[in-house]
């Protein structure tokens, strides 16, 4: 891909981005008319000076604090788990790595869970203690499996994987149980896991905003040395990368974004997997590449199913089901036509 | 002026409680170029490990240009040192610019963009391997010769002060080999890189390397200049097997001729064979019949002759005169006293000429069987002298014709065993 070229392919998914936020944020269920929303838009959101007059309250509540943080949330979750799997997926030099791979979703499914069996409705440093109680639980759970898979300084990657599996399935089994021992809270927890942004807002924003642009930004950051990583781990350590180091990194950031945006809004499965894959299809093993069309593509994919997720049937579909049903197909549909086994 | 590139104090390392490497001592001054060669296992590769930062030591210190190892970041290290392994897969479309690239790493910020100076740095590190023309086709697309080219590059591209190659071209063939080991040594000389390769190939390391190093039992057993390292007390302790060394003609550096493993099955009763050679037709069968443990002598032989060469190397008793003179009569007195106690005399693939047909005179008085090579007669250079004296040599005793060595093997085994 020529350098040029590589500007230009930024810059028009940049446009489709911004293009699809704005056309999902006037696609919904209360009829608002097109000219409204945009009135609403202007005035609401940038304060141009825009004659207001005829729009409902209501409309403008629903356009400022449902569609449009929903919107932008559904983005930054987009944007961030697909950033982390591209990471995770360098890191491990695994295909098949996605940002939960480690139980950091297990981790949060337990929190979440006892919070709700709890009924806790107080809300710790701005955030439900259902919210609070997911982000505890799956940084607990990272610092687990990074603990166990310890051997001296170092954390080989095989270890880590394994223990990882371990230990999600352990967390899993007793999220079961809470769920058994708990039948009255087992839809809202089922629902829980599947994901969702629905009902979420401004505040939800702020919580996941800071933690996904600083991780995101240290990843970025290590982009060259995780191209490097793919070509073995001696040959970093030879071409002066801090392999143990960067591990480090690398796991502390996506497990930080990871347990911040699904402690918000639940497991949404299948992003962090898919997006950096197609993505590497198209822009080859380089992270400084993956990684920013990840972030455009992930968000841009998070909206388009969560629109479809509010839109299809009258009532809510979780957008985890709705990204795992869409992305399945097209991600084999890809996978047949490169017959060449996806990563390459 | 010569600084000390590596330095290695009393370096012991090992995997687990196993020790490979026990009290390595070793100084590399710059601008050598060093090979390193010992037998599988023996701790080349831990020893490669051990400089580049992959394994910590058990105990003992490696400096590299006056900066202790352990206390090296990688960056630091991967400045100074950089590494060529055998051979290098990666699973990763990379093209073979990047790949080369990769080498500005140690150079480059976190998250920092490459500068034109690197670039610029890349090209001409990618100019001196002959890699620019496919810079931008896939790294895996690549045959291993192309290859191990552009991981030269890359090492390259590092600026390093020392480069460590394990076994760099033994996965290629011999254009690759040598196109591999010739850039190598053009580094080392024209970019005054200072070169450690462990090398399997004793030839190669001995045409290319100034200084050889030994290793064995996870020691340094021999260190020197090829001529000293490479004697045949050396090279069979690492081999061994029955080999030879001569000096190769073409780069007049030593080179060893590997000959066997497998011991031949030794005669059952003592028996003396002497043969009459003195070019370089009878240097196989000298060996096949000393490994056979037939008592061997020769006669008479020039000096600097192949088959001389051969006797000297397998200290076998011969007769030999001064380079291009002929043989004279003192000199055939002294091998007839030789062929005394023979029991058989095998003229062997020898060109005769006025010069050493001296050779053939009074094998009339010696008891022992004779056996002539047809070879002999056709290579004639006597002016008819030849036929006559054989003739007349047939007249007193049975000269048996065989047409080639193995024959004669097979006749004097046969023989023996009845």
């Amino acid at each position: 891909m020529e350098k040029r070229n590589r500007k230009w392919m930024i810059l028009l998914s940049v446009v489709l981005c911004v293009v699809l936020m704005y056309g999902c944020t006037v696609m919904g269920i209360a009829s608002i008319s097109f000219r409204d929303v945009n009135r609403i838009l202007a005035g609401e959101i940038l304060h141009f000076p825009v004659d207001m007059e005829g729009i409902s309250t209501g409309s403008i509540a629903i356009i400022r604090n449902v569609r449009l943080p929903r919107v932008i949330l559904g983005f930054i979750a987009g944007a961030a788990l697909s950033v982390c799997g591209a990471g995770f997926q360098g890191i491990f030099r695994n295909p098949m790595a996605d940002p939960f791979i480690l139980g950091v979703s297990s981790g949060a499914a337990l929190g979440a869970a006892v919070g709700i069996v709890l009924h806790l409705n107080k809300s710790f440093l701005g955030m439900s203690g259902t919210t609070f109680l997911a982000f505890v639980g799956s940084f607990l759970t990272i610092g687990l499996v990074y603990n166990i898979s310890k051997v001296g300084k170092k954390v080989p990657v095989a270890t880590l994987l394994l223990s990882g599996i371990a230990v999600s399935q352990t967390l899993s089994a007793l999220n079961s149980l809470v769920m058994i021992l708990n039948k009255e809270s087992m839809d809202q927890i089922v629902f829980w896991t599947m994901g969702s942004l629905n009902g979420k807002g401004w505040n939800q924003i702020i919580q996941v905003l800071p933690w996904s642009v600083i991780g995101i930004l240290i990843l970025l950051s290590s982009a060259r040395e995780l191209d490097i990583m793919l070509t073995g781990e001696d040959t970093a350590i030879q071409l002066g990368v801090n392999v143990e180091f960067l591990k480090k990194k690398v796991l502390f950031a996506s497990s930080m974004i990871t347990a911040a945006v699904i402690s918000v809004t639940g497991i949404i499965g299948f992003v962090g997997l898919v997006v950096p894959h197609v993505v590497r299809m198209v822009t080859g093993p380089k992270h400084g590449r993956i990684m920013p069309l990840s972030l455009l593509f992930g968000g841009t994919f998070l909206i388009i199913c969560d629109t479809l997720a509010r839109s299809l049937v009258a009532w809510e579909i979780p957008v985890g089901i709705i990204t795992s049903v869409c992305g399945g197909p097209f991600f084999l549909y890809l996978l047949r036509k490169m017959k060449k086994g996806g990563v390459s | 002026m010569e600084r000390e590139m590596l330095q290695c104090i009393n370096v012991s390392a090992g995997y687990g409680d196993r020790l490979i490497l026990q009290n390595v001592n070793l100084t590399v001054m710059e601008g050598e170029f060093v090979g390193l060669i010992g037998s599988n296992g023996t701790g080349k590769s831990t020893f490669i490990k051990c400089i580049s930062g992959l394994l910590p030591l058990k105990s003992g210190e490696i400096t590299i240009c006056g900066k202790k190892n352990s206390r090296l970041k990688n960056r630091e290290r991967a400045r100074m040192v950089a590494v060529v392994p055998q051979s290098y897969h990666v699973e990763y479309d990379f093209t073979v610019e990047e790949i080369v690239m990769m080498g500005r790493n140690p150079y480059l910020g976190l998250g920092k963009k490459e500068s034109q100076e690197d670039y610029d740095i890349v090209k001409h590190a990618m100019k001196l391997t002959n890699t620019e023309i496919f810079r931008g086709r896939l790294y895996n697309e690549l045959s291993g010769g192309e290859r191990q080219r552009v991981i030269l590059a890359r090492a390259i591209a590092q600026k390093p002060e020392i480069i460590l190659l394990d076994e760099p071209t033994s996965a290629l063939d011999v254009h690759h080999q040598i196109e591999v080991m010739e850039l190598i040594a053009d580094l080392n000389e024209k970019e005054h890189i200072t070169v450690v390769a462990i090398l399997h190939d004793i030839n190669m390391a001995s045409r290319f390397c100034h200084r050889m190093v030994l290793l064995q039992n996870g020691n340094v057993a021999v260190d020197g200049t090829p001529s000293e390292v490479i004697s045949r007390k050396n090279m069979e302790s690492l081999y061994n097997m029955k080999l030879m060394i001569r000096e190769s003609p073409m780069f007049g550096k030593p080179e060893i001729v590997p000959i066997r493993v497998m011991e031949e099955k030794k005669i059952r009763k003592p028996c003396h064979v002497h043969v009459i050679c003195g070019a370089s037709g009878a240097v196989r069968i000298l060996e096949e019949l000393d490994a056979r443990g037939y008592e061997v002598t020769a006669g008479v032989l020039n000096q600097g002759s192949e088959d001389w060469a051969v006797c000297q190397e397998l200290h076998l008793k011969c007769v030999e005169a001064a380079p291009f003179t002929p043989v004279t009569e003192e000199k055939q007195k002294e091998n007839l006293e030789l062929m005394q106690s023979a029991d058989l005399i095998l003229v062997a693939d020898v060109p005769f000429g006025i010069s050493n047909l001296m050779n053939l005179k009074g094998l009339e008085t010696v008891p022992g069987r004779i056996y002539f090579h047809k070879n002999a007669l056709s290579s004639d250079y006597t002016n008819g002298k030849l036929v006559p004296l054989l003739e007349q040599l047939g007249k007193v005793k049975k000269i048996t014709y065989i047409g080639d060595h193995d024959e004669f093997l097979e006749r004097i085994k046969t023989e023996q065993e009845q």
